[in-house]
């Protein structure tokens, strides 16, 4: 009996993940190539997810370990698609896997070389947006999977300057041996029928919103950093604190670069207004004596369950307040918010010692790379095009080529697990097929 | 029995969980108590217990150690009590003989002193080392699985998923009540935001369906009776009024996609629908467009007012949720009826727009930019002045009211469920959740699911949403279905009820109490039996048998007394 034809996921974020999950749970090989050390994607980074409050990492976890685990599924994290050549049912894929300098079958995640590191502690922490520090080989998170160190090329002296003292802390410290810096990278290649691309999304970098003062007030914060704020795994354990004090005064603000034609991201970013409603909720429940006000254009509470929960969130003493804030300015120790409010037709002033800026969902900046190397087409948007907006939105006009989650556009997790799983039944029409023929 | 078997070996692991455990329960005091407990080989504590290396740490026990018990304290079985049992497994120990304590939503969350949520969550850890020591070894079993599929629904969502399935090589049937495919989409004209028609697409759809070899469509017919369970379920479908006899089929999966209904706007009278021929709904102007006939009374309309959120984001009604479409619908028509009626006003009244979609909020700018006014504003009532209705707004942008004349006024009515759904819910005993929509297994990971295995929601049963939404949704739950389909196998409950024959009085009232039909009386010893494939092991049979006859698997009365002394005796 000849093998079954397998499936290539690019992304394992929760996209990815699921994809892979259901293609292998109905008896296909899949290969889930992930560029980070980790599976996870921004999920891992969120705090709590609304409507539910469930914490996200608590949920997202055991599919992370069932990717790791299950027969079906090869995972190939810190790795690359550097070409897909053939067509629906015969792809072939190049995989280049870059150097960890650290064995992935002998490290057993330990963390002895971490806290060996000259690098220790001085190194931005990316995994929780510059909030912390960490050293140069590292997890990006304890529930990384796989639980594999990995050398920071960026970041470790002896890569970047060509020496560290007279050995290697790392490789000192390291029980098992793991750590090899003779390490280069490899090249594999796979055969496989479909491809799923789940590169997930990237974040308006809110300097591009100069009047809001991101980047100059340090209280200016970005909604992703609030999440690592507020994460209980977080570099502060959870407790919203911005340089040492606890905020008095919370103000956020929406669609910071989205349904904004001058940022480049007319669009709606489809997610900001339930997770300010969440952040808002979560300030409330840990500093229960806060001034909360969420400066809003329009409210986007359209999913299940949503409209019940910006309900709720307005009966815990947040103030919505219809209005786009022009400016962001230091008042002696504090900060003021200069807003338009639109319902009582007159300018605004909020005084704020947290400003929060929910800032729009883009494509991540190598979307053009990878729609050349798989042959896509972009949306106006820059997102992945889908073969039709109505009745086909996980296809490409590429045969055998999907798409699943936010690469495709802006979406919420649950209508991302449902593309996810829905180009996962596509992958599925096409590897039967293979089989047939 | 018990001087049978190997004495117990157990391991138990406590979770800080990150900080969620540890920084209410002390967890390196709980590991002492428990390593100290009768049967407790190794004890120990780690950050995360359901990572790679803390389920390392059991395996490495079990095999090292000659483990045969496993207990783990951390968070709700719900989480991760499949994640340990593989763990346990993998590590040569039965997964049945792998007990959880919850020391994280009952304990570590709801608690804040420290002290006594410690002494609470090693009452806990005692409770399962104590039942664990009692655990029986059970086996894992499989069941075959019917290839095929039953979709109620021959919308588009019924559709689209009888096509990923057909095309995956499996038979569907594909059941709808009506006498056409197509759904409410048939009755659309033109779709946002491309604004193309939907016979562009929707005939083709349809078309292929009906022409799929492994699709078999019942037109004008309803499912009246399903039985069975994930992997093995016979429907009974009937033709409605045709005199034609019932059709029973096998099927392994079953997808609803039994769609929705729109709100009836006399339910709010203020605004005179049914009573001025002025006010129609979105659903109506869709067929008035598709006419090219927009016409009230024979004359041309100059002002044409939209209403949005009629039925939806109103708890007055009950409908507090969002109905999802009715913002891009509006802008969808407003822009039609401005092309239509170059000289009319097109004005829409919002509350929010959410234009959300891809490229949902573009084409809101084109509405505007073609000339579509849009006025943020709570409407209150709408009255007859001479042969014009007159719309009485509080507009929230200038604070103060409006009464604007219109010749033709729309109601964006919300999506509601469809009454049929309490019928299909009944048939299947699905949860619906408050909103009256079915209910999903998880609101964020499980958007497809329900709580019956094997039965799968697509489309707007499960809530409102457009059509690429539902697409998406429908191959999903298509997805969902293959999985055991290509699989060809099930998993089947381990922990099932057995009847011990001696014992058993015949009465029958396990045959009565059973949801899932797996009991039933013996004709020839007159005794109770249990299919154990139909078993779910709920335990309900156990507990209603007057002789004590039945015993459940994995939750018998000497494994819970020892974990209630455990609890008591603390």
């Amino acid at each position: 009996m000849t093998q079954k034809p397998a499936a290539l996921v690019i992304g394992a974020g929760i996209a990815g993940i699921q994809a892979a999950l259901d293609i292998a749970d109905a008896g296909f090989p899949v290969y889930l190539v992930e560029r980070e050390p980790s599976v996870g994607g921004r999920m891992a980074q969120l705090d709590k997810t609304f409507p539910t409050l469930d914490c996200s990492s608590c949920i997202l976890t055991p599919k992370m370990v069932s990717v790791g685990q299950h027969p079906n599924i090869e995972l190939l994290t810190y790795s690359e698609v550097v070409a897909v050549e053939g067509e629906a049912g015969g792809f072939r894929v190049t995989i280049k896997k870059k150097p960890r300098y650290v064995e992935e079958e002998i490290c057993r995640g330990c963390g002895l070389c971490a806290e060996a590191c000259r690098m220790h502690g001085r190194v931005v922490d990316v995994f929780n947006q510059g909030l912390g520090k960490r050293a140069a080989i590292y997890v990006p998170f304890p529930q990384a999977v796989p639980l594999v160190y990995t050398v920071d090329p960026t970041a470790c002296l002896y890569l970047t300057r060509g020496v560290c003292g007279k050995t290697f802390k790392c490789q000192d410290a390291c029980p098992t041996g793991a750590i090899n810096f003779e390490q280069k990278e490899r090249f594999t290649e796979v055969d496989v029928a479909a491809v799923i691309v789940a590169t997930g999304f990237d974040l308006i970098d809110p300097r591009t919103k100069p009047e809001f003062g991101y980047g100059v007030y340090p209280n200016v914060i970005t909604g992703l950093e609030f999440e690592r704020l507020s994460s209980a795994s977080g570099p502060t354990s959870g407790k919203i604190v911005l340089n040492g004090k606890e905020p008095r005064d919370a103000v956020f603000i929406h669609c910071v670069g989205s349904r904004d034609p001058h940022t480049g991201a007319p669009y709606c970013s489809r997610i900001c207004c339930m997770y300010t409603a969440k952040h808002a909720h979560l300030v409330r429940d840990k500093l229960p004596n806060a001034r909360i006000t969420v400066f809003y254009i329009d409210m986007r509470a359209f999913g299940k369950g949503y409209e019940e929960f910006y309900d709720r969130v307005k009966e815990e003493r947040v103030i919505y307040r219809r209005g786009e804030p022009s400016e962001v300015y230091r008042r002696g120790d504090r900060l003021v918010v200069r807003a338009e409010d639109s319902l009582l037709g007159r300018t605004v002033e909020v005084e704020a010692d947290l400003v929060v800026l929910a800032t729009a969902v883009v494509p991540r900046a190598d979307t053009p790379a990878v729609a050349k190397l798989l042959g896509l087409s972009l949306s106006p948007d820059g997102f992945f095009l889908e073969a039709h907006p109505k009745y086909r939105p996980v296809e490409t006009a590429r045969p055998g080529v999907f798409l699943a989650g936010c690469c495709q556009g802006p979406k919420d997790i649950p209508d991302t697990v449902a593309q996810a799983k829905a180009a996962a039944a596509s992958a599925l029409v096409v590897l039967h097929q293979a089989i047939a023929k | 029995m018990a001087a049978m078997e190997p004495r117990p070996r157990i391991g138990v692991y406590i979770c800080h969980c990150g900080t969620n455990i540890a920084a209410t329960v002390d967890v390196a005091a709980v590991t002492e108590f428990a390593a100290a407990l009768p049967g407790v080989v190794v004890a120990r504590n780690y950050t995360y217990m359901c990572s790679e290396p803390g389920q390392a740490l059991i395996k490495e026990d079990a095999r090292t150690l000659g483990l045969n018990r496993v207990v783990v304290a951390s968070c709700s079985p719900r989480m991760h009590e499949p994640t340990f049992r593989a763990a346990s497994q993998e590590g040569g120990v039965n997964p049945y003989q792998f007990e959880m304590a919850n020391i994280r939503e009952q304990c570590s969350w709801v608690h804040h002193d420290r002290y006594e949520a410690t002494e609470k969550a090693k009452a806990l850890v005692y409770a399962a080392v104590m039942k664990a020591a009692r655990l029986e070894p059970l086996e894992e079993r499989e069941a075959p699985v019917t290839p095929g599929a039953l979709i109620i629904g021959g919308g588009v969502a019924g559709m689209v998923a009888a096509l990923d399935i057909a095309d995956a090589g499996f038979p569907v049937h594909l059941v709808e009540k009506s006498d056409h495919l197509g759904g409410r989409v048939a009755e659309l004209n033109r779709t946002f935001p491309d604004l193309e028609p939907v016979a562009e697409w929707l005939p083709a759809l349809v078309d292929r369906v009906q022409r799929h070899p492994n699709i078999t469509v019942y037109l004008n017919s309803r499912v009246t009776e399903i039985t069975g369970f994930v992997g093995n379920f016979e429907a009974t479908v009937e033709p409605v009024g045709l005199g034609l006899a019932p059709v029973k089929m096998k099927i392994g999966a079953i997808i609803i996609a039994a769609g929705y209904n729109v709100f009836d706007p006399r339910q709010k009278p203020e605004f005179g629908y049914g009573v001025y021929p002025q006010v129609v709904t979105t659903l109506e102007l869709e067929g008035r467009l598709a006419a090219g006939d927009l016409r009230v009374d024979g004359k041309t309309p100059q002002d044409v007012v939209f209403i949005k959120c009629v039925g939806s984001r109103d708890k007055q009604l009950g409908r507090p949720y969002c109905s999802r479409v009715c913002c891009m619908i509006s802008a969808k028509q407003a822009q039609l009826v401005r092309q239509a009626l170059p000289d009319a006003r097109v004005t829409v009244f919002y509350m929010d727009v959410r234009t959300f979609g891809k490229r949902g909020e573009e084409f809101y700018d084109e509405a505007r930019r073609a000339g579509v006014r849009y006025r943020r504003g709570n409407v209150s009532e709408i009255y007859r002045r001479g042969d014009r209705v007159v719309v009485r707004v509080e507009d929230t942008l200038l604070g103060r009211t409006l009464e604007h004349e219109a010749d033709l006024v729309v109601l964006a009515v919300g999506m509601e469920p469809r009454p049929e759904v309490a019928d299909i819910a009944a048939l299947l005993k699905l949860p619906r959740s408050a909103d009256g929509f079915f209910l999903e297994a998880h609101p964020k990971l499980r958007p497809v699911d329900t709580a019956v295995d094997g039965v799968f929601l697509a489309g707007c049963c499960q809530s409102p949403k457009d059509i690429p939404d539902t697409v998406a949704q429908a191959k999903a739950a298509a997805a969902s279905a293959l999985i055991p389909l290509m699989r060809g196998v099930v998993p089947m409950e381990a922990a099932t009820a057995i009847v011990d024959p001696e014992l058993c009085a015949g009465c029958g009232m396990c045959v009565e109490i059973c949801p899932f039909g797996a009991p039933a009386l013996d004709p020839f010893w007159g005794v109770s039996r249990v299919n154990a494939v139909l078993c779910k092991g709920c335990g309900a049979c156990a507990v209603t048998c007057p002789s004590k006859a039945i015993r459940l698997q994995h939750f018998t009365p000497d494994q819970i007394l020892a974990q209630v002394e455990a609890l008591v005796g603390w």
